[in-house]
């Protein structure tokens, strides 16, 4: 596995909380770039206009290099899926059907480009089914109620989404886990994401006061605890996302100074992590 | 569903042999876009027919969709409307939620099948598809054991290459245009119906002596009662393939003999025209 962070969101972002971008904002800052290059795939979603839309509107006035990849309109692409895929810093994973988001990389083969685009260095991220794929399974209610899946498995664990807001999808996780269906993990509400970095888990944060992320385990007695971790409350970013031209120049504005603010603070958190993770590695 | 040309749609019903057609519209291929659907119960809706839709990308969630036991609904339907959109992406999520069996057990039962563009070529064994770049083969659902390759009368280089992989080996099959339906009964082609006067379908196979011949088959107009020329084109039709329905009996001891599945540009119906195709035209290619 390549150090690049994958950040996986149990909700949130510009899908879910238009005009309280922090988690947006959180993952470009990850990119070690000026202007990273950010790939967006509403795969999970079955590529609706209007993700491809706000995803367009919102980090096209931040400073980066946003492309879209809908798999639904592959006509529109002009250069191979491959070169599209290995060439970004950040691929941002939208939510929706896991079952139908792992079925369709499969059959573009894009589940294999995403994976090596990672061992490369790109980021990933997403949230609901685009953050639970990456992990070796999660609870998807792609079929209509909440069940076991597996995913990619480029991180160890099971993660399980909208915690908080839909309640069973825990305890599908937790019986899951119990049963050994689903390897030991963790869960996130909406609008908490956490990072991962080499495998480990680096961090947690969230938009919004009450978000919340527990450990999830199995014990030596058989019974499953969760255990809250620590969450750190990202400052609020404030664009209104707006149709008119003059509101979104003057909202862009003001983002992207919050933008590099934000990046200067991830910055220095990365860097403390990794100098950490090399002492500690020296220290072994 | 062409826009201003109910021809096909009309016959796609008629097929169903029903006063109030149950039809079922699967706009997955399109990534269930809310546009396609929107215009699905525009065209079928109105009492004409019991209309429903599935969405495989939300199932959790209503949103006017079928939920619970698809397949129970899915065989109970008169008719199965697929839309086009893309091939690769409407097999994939097909056969992730078993539907793949679910249409090959409807179309034993008897339900009339149909679709355009990716929603026709689905039905076959080998599809041929220029959705991105070049054209590529793809392994079909294969009630039908031919090939097929739509939007025959697109860019010339898709029919180019779709005799030469018939001339490198891929299974004959069937070339068909816009406004072109081929309606199959079984695996056996019953006819070729336009919804456009000037639309066609071709067969495309190898002759003894290892040359790719294309014939055009004798098709039958929609928009005409009698023999008399047809109206004029109107626009660029869209409708590629229907599967039809099983005969009327609808259910065989051999299934795949006794249902019925249109595919290529057009419908099948169970009905009661011509045994089969005549050869026009043949064009050596």
């Amino acid at each position: 596995m390549s150090g690049a962070p994958v950040f996986c969101m149990g909700g949130g972002g510009f899908t879910m909380e238009p005009g309280r971008p922090a988690l947006d904002a959180y993952i470009l800052a990850l990119a070690p770039v000026q202007r990273p290059r950010v790939l967006f795939l509403p795969t999970a979603s079955g590529d609706p206009k209007e993700q491809v839309e706000r995803f367009s509107r919102l980090f096209g006035a931040w400073p980066c290099k946003p492309r879209v990849l809908s798999l639904f309109h592959l006509d529109e692409l002009e250069e191979t899926l491959e070169t599209l895929v290995l060439s970004q810093d950040i691929i941002y994973v939208g939510g929706g059907s896991m079952r139908n988001l792992l079925a369709l990389w499969r059959a573009h083969g894009v589940a294999d480009l995403l994976l090596e685009a990672h061992r490369r260095g790109t980021i990933l991220a997403g949230l609901s089914a685009g953050a639970m794929c990456w992990f070796q399974g999660g609870v998807s209610s792609s079929t209509g109620s909440p069940e076991p899946i597996d995913g990619l498995g480029l991180l160890e664990g099971s993660f399980s989404v909208h915690a908080r807001q839909v309640p069973e999808r825990g305890a599908v996780q937790r019986s899951a886990i119990a049963a050994g269906r689903l390897p030991d993990g963790w869960n996130a509400d909406d609008y908490c994401g956490l990072l991962f970095v080499d495998g480990r888990l680096e961090e947690a944060v969230a938009s919004r006061e009450d978000a919340g992320a527990r450990r999830v385990e199995r014990q030596p007695d058989g019974t499953v605890t969760e255990t809250e971790i620590p969450v750190r409350r990202l400052e609020p970013i404030t664009i209104d996302v707006v149709d008119g031209h003059h509101e979104r120049r003057a909202g862009a504005a003001l983002a992207s100074a919050d933008v590099r603010e934000e990046l200067r603070e991830v910055r220095r958190i990365r860097d403390r992590a990794i100098s950490s993770r090399m002492r500690a590695r020296r220290a072994g | 569903m062409e826009p201003r040309n109910p021809l096909m749609d009309d016959f796609v019903l008629e097929l169903s042999g029903a006063d109030q057609p149950r039809i079922c519209f699967l706009p997955t291929a399109s990534g269930d876009a809310d546009h396609y659907v929107v215009r699905f119960y525009r065209r079928f809706g109105a009492g004409r027919t019991d209309p429903s839709h599935v969405s495989l990308f939300r199932r959790d969630r209503s949103a006017g969709a079928v939920e619970g036991n698809l397949e129970e609904h899915l065989l109970s339907q008169d008719v199965i409307y697929v839309g086009g959109g893309s091939l690769l992406s409407l097999l994939g999520t097909w056969r992730a939620h078993g539907l793949d069996r679910t249409l090959r057990r409807a179309w034993e039962q008897g339900v009339v099948l149909c679709g355009l563009s990716a929603g026709s070529l689905c039905w076959f064994a080998d599809a041929v598809t220029a959705f991105h770049g070049p054209s590529e083969r793809v392994t079909g659902l294969g009630l039908l054991p031919y090939s097929n390759c739509v939007h025959y009368d697109g860019e010339p280089e898709r029919r180019r290459s779709f005799r030469s992989m018939v001339g490198d080996g891929l299974r004959p099959g069937f070339g068909v245009e816009d406004g072109a339906a081929l309606c199959f009964e079984g695996t056996t082609l019953k006819e070729v119906v336009t919804s456009k006067p000037a639309a066609s379908a071709y067969e495309v196979a190898v002759d003894p002596d290892g040359e790719v011949v294309e014939r055009r088959l004798a098709a039958r107009y929609l928009g005409d009662s009698g023999d008399g020329e047809p109206a004029a084109p109107e626009g660029r039709a869209s409708l590629q393939a229907v599967a039809e329905a099983p005969a009327e009996a609808g259910r065989a001891s051999d299934p795949v003999a006794g249902s019925g599945i249109a595919g290529g540009g057009g419908i099948v119906g169970p009905g009661p025209s011509a045994a089969g195709p005549e050869v026009e035209t043949a064009v050596a290619a």
